[in-house]
């Protein structure tokens, strides 16, 4: 208990002292402020949007698209690493996609992903949700094909069939890898949520920059990115603390 | 007039479950870069129901991997293993192993992980627990079954291994270097409650160790291995009365000690 609000006046320590220098650097008026606004202007373009219910508005709809994504990549993520790591024939038809498809970038599926899907949420759907398969497929694929063989050797030999093999031991005993694979999904879910917004968006947090650029609102832009940096660091600290829970042999 | 005789034979091998018979076995392992080694070679054993046998010898000679064909773990590729007659040919359930490092299910309790061995038999949920408690009670741990190995001892998480390998009533029960990763004093309690248990059970122990007091204190018969490839050089009966104790040895005891430490320092003897 004490640590951990230790570990919380340390982070506010940490942020203060940032903001601090900003607002320092800021108030000397050596850069122009339109380049790079005060920590002032910043909270004031903030109380504007959400004013304006823009600020609720994008997270919502961002929040969402995340979301869909990442429910959709991670439950086929977790579906096909099982299956190419412990079948055959799914490890030799998809196993070298495992490290062709991982050099390309999200940005790089959005024009495709709008010619298939088109601009509305579909797209986005498939870029998110294509990310963080990959993440989740890769980790689990690791974890699942990477059973220790005295577990497996303990299980045949106590007379578990297939199906309880696989259940109660290459489940659990992947189980670490796949919430490794989660956790990661769900921060590339925030980098491939935006390359999907810049382009045919009407709302979220990737257009509000997109558009705050047309207009060269840099105060808006850091608010979109400090949205980001928040979101993605309790995304990160709700999957550990879950995570930990969830593989309490564990320690994540 | 034959007739009474030949019954009693048919009792006698009904009831007689567990005997192990390794003949002419030789184990070999093919190297990535394309060699052949032989880990185990004419290998003959004969383990009598419900005996104790100890496999001694030098690290790398083979008797861990002897253990393994046994399991049905890995194959072999000359000879045969039968138990009650019938051959080896996989993982069978009626072999129980207990492991160095012990392969408890960190992801399941202490209970959780001896109900995985009895799943096989089909009992109900309420009879399963219950002997699944019985076993725990059997090594002391039914204050602990709720608790999850990683936050066990090493003894007590060899005791919940031993546990959930003796609940599945196995006929044989193989055990490769089962106390190696613990301290003296653990290592005594657990020879000790080895023996109470197996005494309780009463399956055929075929027990890997390089250690000759464990297998001079444990087994009814000591085969001393030498190494590469591995066979049996000689074999020793135990005979005196248990428990016997390292701190009170008999004139055996000692005898025996020295013979097959003499051995082990000259495994092949000049004739």
């Amino acid at each position: 208990m004490s640590t951990k609000f230790k570990e919380l006046g340390k982070v506010a320590l940490s942020v203060t002292g940032i903001i601090v220098v900003w607002w320092a650097v800021a108030a000397t008026g050596i850069i122009n402020e339109n380049f790079f606004p005060s920590p002032g202007a910043v909270w004031l373009a903030a109380v504007e949007l959400y004013q304006d219910g823009i600020l609720i508005g994008d997270l919502q709809v961002s929040i969402g698209r995340a979301a869909i994504g990442f429910v959709i990549g991670s439950t086929l993520g977790i579906l096909i690493g099982l299956l190419t790591a412990r079948t055959k024939f799914f490890a030799f038809a998809l196993g070298p996609f495992l490290t062709l498809l991982r050099p390309i970038p999200a940005i790089a599926l959005v024009p495709i992903a709008i010619v298939w899907f088109g601009i509305g949420e579909g797209s986005k759907y498939f870029v998110i949700s294509y990310t963080v398969f990959l993440a989740v497929w890769l980790n689990t694929h690791h974890g699942a094909a990477h059973v220790a063989q005295t577990y497996i050797r303990a299980a045949r030999s106590l007379g578990a069939h297939r199906t309880r093999e696989f259940f109660e031991v290459i489940v659990p005993a992947a189980a670490p890898h796949i919430v490794v694979g989660l956790r990661l999904g769900a921060a590339l879910a925030f980098l491939s949520l935006v390359a999907a917004e810049l382009s045919g968006a009407s709302e979220g947090i990737g257009f509000r920059l997109q558009d705050a650029r047309q207009y060269i609102r840099t105060d808006r832009m850091f608010v979109g990115l400090i949205e980001l940096g928040i979101l993605g660091a309790l995304l990160d600290q709700f999957f550990v603390y879950v995570g930990n829970r969830l593989v309490h042999w564990e320690q994540l | 007039m034959s007739m009474p005789q030949e019954q009693t034979t048919t009792t006698t091998t009904a009831t007689a479950t567990g005997r192990v018979q390794i003949e002419d076995v030789a184990i070999t392992f093919n190297l990535p870069n394309g060699d052949t080694v032989v880990a185990v070679d004419a290998f003959d054993m004969v383990m009598e129901p419900s005996s104790f046998t100890a496999l001694i010898g030098p690290s790398g000679c083979g008797k861990s991997t002897l253990l393994n064909a046994v399991a049905g773990f890995v194959p072999f590729s000359h000879g045969s293993i039968k138990i009650d007659q019938e051959p080896v040919t996989g993982i069978n359930p009626d072999v129980g192993v207990v492991f160095q490092q012990y392969a408890l299910f960190p992801w399941f309790t202490a209970l959780g992980n001896v109900e995985f061995a009895l799943k096989r038999l089909n009992l109900g949920k309420k009879e399963m627990r219950e002997r699944a408690m019985e076993a725990l009670r059997e090594v002391g741990l039914d204050g602990r079954a709720s608790t999850y190995p990683g936050q066990l001892s090493g003894g007590m998480k060899q005791r919940v291994a031993l546990a959930r390998t003796f609940a599945s009533e196995p006929k044989v029960l193989l055990m490769d270097e089962p106390f190696g990763a613990l301290d003296a004093q653990t290592r005594i309690a657990m020879h000790e409650l080895l023996l109470r248990v197996w005494d309780a059970h009463r399956a055929t122990v075929l027990f890997v160790t390089h250690d000759v007091d464990e297998a001079l204190i444990l087994s009814d018969r000591a085969h001393i291995m030498s190494n590469g490839p591995g066979k049996i050089i000689e074999s020793i009966e135990i005979d005196s009365a248990r428990p016997r104790r390292v701190d009170a040895m008999t004139e055996d005891f000692l005898k025996n000690r020295n013979h097959i430490i003499g051995l082990l320092r000259h495994p092949e003897p000049e004739m």
